[in-house]
């Protein structure tokens, strides 16, 4: 039987920058000055989320936490700083810091420092994410986005040696990384270590995950690359002699509206559309021409007139009807989260992103009362995939 | 044998006087009209650094260091005493390559090269080229942006991709793109120590600059000269950062009159 957990992912936008300021600007992320920031309505907007989450605490949300950089998308900025507060403003549910920047970020050490550190603020509810950046994330940190996914291998390797060695210094003297002296306190409240989880469609990736026993999630990935990631997955732990995943190995991110009726739900989650429309807009050299995004064999398909990366139909209808946003009355998100669930092979874990784009903080909170009351209770015993299949 | 695979773009007579031509952001184009120019009276030979052109990128390469211990290796399998031309990246290169010393390096040519940091910790002395927007590099690179020779392709090159290219060239500049980006993101575009070492430089020595070029200066040209010791120092008019494809007579000439 499969319990599925929902998953409350909020990036605290920040969508309130004229229009014009906005048209103007080459890239509403990284380059976009700070002026446009009013510390004011900042200081709401955290105040805000920060209520939303002790209300998923309540109800029994887990909660995600990321950061992204010197634009609207996202206030956090430094995941480990926002998760530290969740964990101790929390008392049930698991939080999820997916991730902080570690490809970005000089010191895989003292990331592990901080994670550790969390954990034990928060009584082992802490699960530790990894995502590979973005391009203009390489800009606003200052890393090279060559070969980032070698560092970002070796920094997951360190930070699990720190978080599992406590029997004095290690030395590490890595490709990318050196530490001679590795000795970190407190260790992880949880033994061996927070479990891992990475945020990825990149196939060779979700095999290594596989390997690992890393959970898998994608990001709006939608159904067939969602299937696929996770056969991959799954096909490298069978070819590796090792144990079938079960489906909390699999984790979904998807725009999410629980409303009282569709048409409510369908009304506020056109809302959420902000974050395509608006939120991803990227000068040129910090996206497609940004060194490392692609192989350089596939350049020409994107650098060619006409190629554009840009989603074009955004309405709640074609987002739902690709798998990217799951919205509507309890019984419609259910079907829609079950249909999901088989078409993509089994995924336990759904991670809602609600509190998105120009939604409310007060819609968002009626949206979790209804996930949490009424969604989850749905979605617990389900019948394994193959064995229904099989029945079939 | 040298340890590393290189494509080498060879031209001229091979007893005349040799040219060791170290590129900057792209190999050498065997199309570009300089090269025929210097072939003329000299034997030309441009290899493509690692993960540049057809030269394989060894999974370990990707430093500084490594760039000049490989053009010491380019060097020690020349037949004679060379002049040593850099441009721009390359022109860092060269740069590094003359203060390492070599017996075969008898004299530098550096044409608007980076590599050396002159200015205050918050003035930019090089137009960071992967951080700024292609409309405003192909700007900034060019003395007249809308003369520079088809099918070449020199910084900006974003800016003017057209349907008239193929597919292997596009392919071509992504993985040159991507591997200049390696050895040169951070610090960007220079080794913080050079500036130190270059009055260990001892061959004669001509700095050559884009009177235009607005993605290091000639004042940044004139300042880079005056630390290396007894360096000249000039600049080709109505050029930018790329003077050997916009003003390929000048460019020319003057080269002809520092071997001679």
């Amino acid at each position: 039987m499969t319990n599925m957990e929902l998953w409350n992912h909020c990036e605290n936008p920040y969508p309130f920058v004229p229009a014009e300021v906005l048209d103007a600007a080459e890239s509403v992320r990284a380059s976009l000055p700070s002026k446009y920031c009013d510390p004011e309505i900042a200081a709401r907007l955290y105040d805000e989320v920060f209520e939303e989450y002790q209300r998923c605490d309540e109800v029994g949300l887990n909660i995600v936490t990321n950061e992204h950089h010197s634009g609207i998308n996202n206030l956090w900025a430094a995941s480990p700083v926002i998760t530290g507060i969740v964990a101790r403003m929390t008392k049930k549910v698991r939080i999820l810091s997916l991730g902080t920047l570690i490809t970005v970020r000089p010191d895989p050490v003292r990331v592990a420092t901080e994670y550790a550190t969390i954990d034990v603020i928060s009584r082992g509810r802490l699960d530790i994410g990894f995502v590979k950046s973005g391009a203009t994330e390489m800009v606003s940190g200052d890393a090279n986005p060559m070969r980032i996914r070698e560092r970002e291998w070796e920094a997951i390797d360190l930070i699990e040696k720190t978080l599992t060695s406590h029997d004095g210094p290690f030395s590490w003297e890595g490709k990318f990384f050196t530490h001679p002296h590795v000795n970190v306190w407190p260790r992880p409240y949880q033994q061996p270590r927070p479990e891992f989880w990475a945020a990825t469609s990149d196939m060779p990736t979700c095999a290594e995950l596989g390997r690992r026993g890393y959970v898998n999630t994608l990001l709006f990935g939608g159904y067939d690359r969602t299937r696929q990631a996770f056969e991959t997955y799954k096909q490298a732990r069978a070819a590796a002699a090792l144990p079938a995943p079960g489906e909390d190995r699999f984790s979904y991110m998807a725009f999410c509206y629980v409303g009282d009726t569709d048409e409510e739900a369908f009304r506020i989650g056109q809302k959420i559309a902000w974050f395509l429309t608006v939120s991803i807009k990227s000068a040129p050299q910090m996206s497609k021409f940004m060194p490392g995004q692609l192989p350089p064999e596939l350049t020409p398909a994107a650098w060619r007139a006409g190629a554009s990366k840009r989603p074009t139909n955004l309405t709640v209808e074609a987002l739902i009807g690709q798998g990217q946003m799951f919205a509507g009355n309890p019984d419609t998100v259910v079907k829609q989260i079950k249909a999901f669930r088989e078409r993509v092979g089994g995924v336990g874990r759904i991670i809602m992103m609600t509190r998105q784009g120009l939604v409310t903080h007060a819609e968002a909170m009626k949206s979790f009362d209804l996930a949490a009351n009424e969604v989850l209770p749905q979605l617990q015993d389900l019948s394994p995939i193959e064995q229904r299949a099989a029945a079939e | 044998m040298m340890k590393h695979e290189l494509e080498i773009l060879r031209a001229g007579d091979e007893t005349a006087d040799t040219l060791l031509l170290i590129h900057g952001i792209n190999p050498i184009s065997p199309k570009a009209a300089f090269v025929a120019d210097l072939a003329r009276s000299h034997y030309v030979v441009a290899p493509s650094h690692p993960g540049f052109g057809a030269s394989p990128l060894p999974p370990d390469f990707d430093t500084m260091y490594d760039m000049v211990n490989l053009y010491l290796d380019v060097l020690d399998h020349l037949p004679d005493a060379t002049t040593v031309v850099g441009f721009g990246f390359g022109g860092w290169i060269a740069a590094e390559l003359a203060v390492a010393g070599h017996p075969k390096l008898q004299r530098l040519v550096l044409v608007d090269p980076v590599g050396i940091k002159i200015g205050g910790r918050e003035d930019r002395d090089i137009v960071h080229m992967f951080n700024t927007n292609p409309v405003e590099l192909n700007h900034r690179s060019w003395h007249d942006p809308a003369a520079r020779p088809a099918g070449i392709y020199g910084l900006g090159w974003q800016a003017v991709i057209s349907d008239d290219m193929t597919d292997a060239e596009m392919i071509s500049l992504a993985r040159n793109w991507d591997s200049l980006c390696l050895f040169a993101w951070r610090p960007h575009m220079f080794n913080p120590q050079l500036k130190n070492w270059l009055h260990r430089i001892s061959v004669p020595t001509l700095v050559l600059w884009g009177e235009s070029d607005r993605i290091v200066t000639p004042d940044y040209g004139r300042h880079y000269a005056s630390l290396i010791p007894g360096a000249a120092f000039e600049t080709i008019p109505r050029a930018g950062h790329h003077p050997e494809l916009e003003q390929p007579a000048a460019f020319v000439a003057a080269i002809d009159r520092f071997v001679s």
